[in-house]
């Protein structure tokens, strides 16, 4: 653990404190930063309802792709773990493939599909379903799928690689004792795999509440995450005093969310010592 | 390597099985890892210096893609077959990067000559005292460049120029004409991007504070160069906020947006139109009355070798690199059409001037927009996001 | 029943993941340049131009190594540091885990922006190993929620059976510990390559002057449009990173077929 340790702090915890000292600082003009020890960064944060409504916003969106993401990847993995296909490899290979296309390209061929003249309106139109194509873009629903469809498969490797270290007598067992195939998989498999579903949900839940470009080029005007205040302060209008108390804020309010996974975390572990 | 790791590992592991951590021992470790990397660091710099001797590198930064392209084989090629300098270019997202990336790393190494926008960046860079003086005596080609686009430069330095112009370009408005007719445009102007008819079909460049504010200038009845009431372009802002189904961040996103006929009406980069159009896309382009123009300029950082520099400027400036450049990115070159030939293409491209002269174009003044950017840059940065 | 129901759902995902895909790689072989669909024509020139274009093939290059310095070093320095996390209990581990995730929590741009202020107070220059070491912290959080959850996962009776059969912990480490963890391993690595290939916002900060990453590559084309080489690029990688494997497990099987 010594090597994670020290790179992480010289690389992480050392320059964060160098930005936590830049915000007491004062932004006199873009770029123009005075030295000072000033609480006026912080008491704009803590009274200024522009921040705290975009703190709601992330969190709450957070919440709604994390769910999604959980619902819609534990069947694939689940799958993958327990298919008799010779190449698993190859579905997992799959899995990553479209992380070859680079992020921002995939991003913005939502167009293409979902657009007034993408695909699904196509064939909607086409079939004589809707006489309008239907508007997907551009709205909070399309920022909900990219971001699903760009942290999906974080959530599905970390629920197989779970599953995948579940006995494999263990349900047949449990079929023997006389559990249906569904308590079977609610009683054995799926406490079994909570470890991987646990730290999926919280990758997703921690890279969706840090995302600032998905919302830019999926959402409309009033889809904006609180990463976008922080790009505003910083490259916007080139003010690290504001970014860095901003960024601050949210390290220590996404530290409380891993602080809580690792005590739930640990309990899971203390239950299977026992159970 | 994996073995002494996993040693080290061990040893810790059983300082952590007794539930504490030698702390001193991972002080000392951290300090080791830090001396390391200083010795690393001094070495890698002292390599660098070394690396400079053998001839002179110039980094550029600028648009990549087609701009990059055409300037890598007209000048760049060129230049180091002639002088044995390499130029090491590569493409940034925006100039405040840039700033920022000086700024945290307290020095210039690494970025000599930038693609400029606008004459406010001028005035930023040069205001934060990165404004170098250029030789025009070395570079014999600037005789071609406009009198008309260097004068707002000239304003700036009297002294000398940091920078030379290079490509001028307009944001205008953009229209689909199966929804829009060339007649209404021209009637309404600004006014198009407010038409209610039309909610839903709108768009706005989200990128740009002075873009939104100058369109609400216009909007709001004011002289854009001396906003007296920034309520009032605010006010237009949220009218056009209200009505639009996305503000767009990059050319891509606009060109995708028009192709698609998600929105029918925005603002828009002219050279960005010019490439629709030679696609054959039905879109219409305006500029209206008091419309912004701006231009682009190679900026020199305080600090770069310079009469190297002035060498790459001349081959930049050359005639066929600008209108290469000019071609490929679509927006019309610095140089004076009366005394340069001007290929169909750039004679065609929506902003550009024949005459040469600039007058019916209006740029953005630095001295009244800059001194509001901090104040009026946050406003619509929040306005944007609806609060 | 059940089971052909997952496969559905499985399928439905997959296809799901793949549409955007399929739209980039269709482009690939259009032959307008800002085209959408229907497409206009059919046409290879973005390949032909794509392999004549120096910059995009250094900036591939680039990206690759850097992509698997990053996913050897992160999966690395991920597996020490879960095995301690889980299997050794010691005051303050939630604590532990939160600083070892600490590097997804702040977001990248100050992340970046720090790290440089700390370089010029070091007085060192931005270098390529800047870049490996950066997006091995990037990724090093991925690595260590994985490689967590399957050790968890895994019975530490195995472990205790091997010592006490006599195998010194390396051994017991390497023969047993490490096989049963080798999905999450895989895993890992392949988060950690995929990080560091699709990393921008810290990318562009780090990358020591005039290297360029894929990413970056294309993030400098979205001002004017970006060209449809990236959409062939995309092309080409999926078809190698597919077809290789499957190839190679295709000729392994016609030479054992062939000993025989």
């Amino acid at each position: 653990m010594s090597p994670a340790l020290v790179t992480i702090t010289l690389l992480v915890v050392v320059p964060m404190s160098l930005i936590l000292i830049y915000s007491f600082y004062i932004n006199i003009d873009l770029g123009v930063d005075r030295p000072a020890f000033s609480f006026e960064n912080w008491s704009e944060l803590f009274t200024d309802n522009y921040y705290h409504v975009a703190i709601w916003k992330t969190f709450r969106l957070s919440v709604i792709v994390t769910v999604l993401a959980a619902l819609l990847g534990y069947i694939p993995a689940y799958f993958i773990a327990n298919t008799t296909y010779k190449h698993k490899w190859l579905l997992l290979l799959l899995l990553i493939l479209p992380f070859w296309v680079s992020f921002i390209i995939r991003t913005l061929s939502w167009i293409h599909i979902m657009g007034n003249q993408g695909a699904i309106n196509g064939v909607l139109l086409w079939l004589g379903v809707i006489d309008e194509p239907l508007q997907m873009m551009f709205n909070e629903f399309a920022v909900i799928v990219g971001f699903i469809h760009v942290f999906l498969p974080y959530m599905i490797l970390n629920v197989y690689v779970s599953l995948e270290g579940v006995d494999r007598n263990l349900v047949p067992a449990a079929r023997t004792l006389g559990c249906s195939p569904w308590q079977a998989f609610r009683e054995v498999t799926l406490p079994l795999s909570l470890p991987g579903l646990a730290a999926g949900s919280l990758l997703v839940f921690v890279l969706t509440a840090g995302s600032y470009v998905t919302p830019l080029i999926l959402g409309g005007p009033n889809d904006f995450l609180y990463g976008n205040l922080i790009y505003d302060a910083i490259l916007s209008e080139l003010n690290w005093p504001m970014g860095a108390t901003l960024s601050f804020t949210l390290l220590v309010l996404l530290g409380l969310v891993v602080v809580l996974y690792s005590r739930i975390m640990g309990m899971n572990q203390l239950y299977k010592a026992f159970g | 390597m994996k073995i002494s790791s996993t040693k080290r590992y061990e040893t810790l592991r059983e300082r952590m099985g007794n539930g504490d951590m030698d702390r001193r021992s991972f002080m000392a470790l951290l300090g080791y890892a830090g001396i390391a990397a200083g010795v690393a660091g001094g070495s890698m710099t002292a390599l660098s210096r070394h690396a400079m001797a053998a001839g002179t590198d110039i980094y550029f930064e600028g648009w990549g893609g087609v701009v990059s392209e055409a300037l890598r084989k007209h000048a760049f090629d060129p230049y180091t077959a002639k002088s044995g300098n390499k130029v090491i270019d590569s493409a940034f997202g925006g100039e405040s990067e840039v700033l920022t990336k000086i700024k945290a790393a307290g020095s210039i190494d690494g970025h000599n000559m930038l693609h400029s926008s606008g004459v406010s960046w001028y005035q930023r860079w040069v205001d934060n005292g990165y404004g170098s003086e250029l030789n025009e005596a070395n570079i014999p080609n600037m005789v071609n460049v406009m009198d008309a686009i260097i004068k707002p430069f000239r304003a700036i330095t009297p002294n000398s120029l940091s920078a030379v112009p290079y490509d001028y370009g307009t944001t205008g408005i953009a229209y689909n004409t199966k929804y829009v007719s060339k007649e209404e445009a021209e009637a309404l102007g600004a006014n198009l991007l407010l038409k209610k008819e039309l909610k839903g079909k709108i768009g706005g460049w989200g990128g740009d504070w002075a873009n939104r504010a100058w369109y609400g200038a216009l909007q709001s009845d004011q002289d854009p160069n001396n906003i007296k009431d920034w309520d009032a372009v605010w006010e237009k802002a949220r009218e056009h906020r209200g009505l639009i189904v996305k503000y767009w961040e990059s050319g891509a996103e606009l060109m995708d947006l028009l192709a698609k006929e998600e929105i029918y009406v925005t603002e828009a980069w002219s050279g960005r139109v010019a490439a629709l159009q030679a696609q054959g896309h039905p879109i219409g382009y305006l500029d209206p009355k008091n419309g912004l123009a701006w231009m682009e300029s190679m900026f020199v950082l305080k600090g770069s070798p310079m009469a190297d520099a002035e060498e790459l400027l001349n081959f930049m400036l050359a005639p066929e690199t600008a209108l290469a450049v000019a071609e490929g990115q679509k927006y019309p070159s610095s140089l004076d059409p009366n005394k340069i030939a001007m290929s169909d293409v750039i004679k065609g491209l929506p902003a550009f001037d024949p005459t040469g002269k600039l007058e019916g174009l209006v740029f953005r003044d630095p001295t009244t927009w800059n001194p509001v950017e901090k104040a009026q840059k946050k406003q619509w940065n929040r306005l944007k996001k609806g609060a | 029943m059940g089971w052909n129901l997952i496969r559905l759902y499985a399928v439905a995902v997959y296809i799901f993941m793949f549409a955007p895909v399929a739209v980039v790689l269709l482009l690939a072989f259009n032959s307008s340049q800002f085209g959408g669909f229907p497409i206009e024509g059919f046409s290879l020139q973005w390949f032909e131009k794509l392999y004549e274009n120096e910059a995009i093939v250094r900036a591939f290059k680039t990206s690759f190594v850097l992509g698997i310095g990053t996913a050897i070093l992160a999966t690395t320095i991920g597996i020490l540091a879960s095995l301690a996390l889980v299997r050794y209990r010691f005051p303050g581990k939630a604590w532990i885990t939160t600083f070892l995730i600490s590097p997804v929590l702040v977001p990248e741009t100050v992340l970046a922006v720090g790290l440089l202020l700390f370089l010029r107070w070091l007085s060192m220059p931005r270098s390529f190993a800047l870049l490996l070491i950066g997006h091995t912290i990037i990724a090093l959080p991925f690595v260590v929620l994985v490689v967590q959850a399957r050790l968890v996962g895994i019975r530490k009776d195995y472990e205790e059976a091997a010592l006490s059969l006599g195998a010194n912990p390396l051994q017991t480490f390497f023969q047993i510990t490490l096989p049963l963890l080798m999905p999450a391993v895989f895993a890992g690595a392949l988060f950690a390559f995929t990080i560091s290939f699709d990393n921008i916002t810290a990318t562009i900060f780090w990358r020591p002057a005039g290297s360029e990453t894929v990413p970056t590559q294309i993030f400098g084309m979205l001002r004017n449009s970006v060209s449809p080489e990236i959409n062939a690029l995309g092309f080409v990688m999926i078809v190698i990173t597919v077809g290789v494997p499957l190839m190679a497990g295709g000729l392994a099987r016609y030479f054992t077929r062939k000993q025989r």
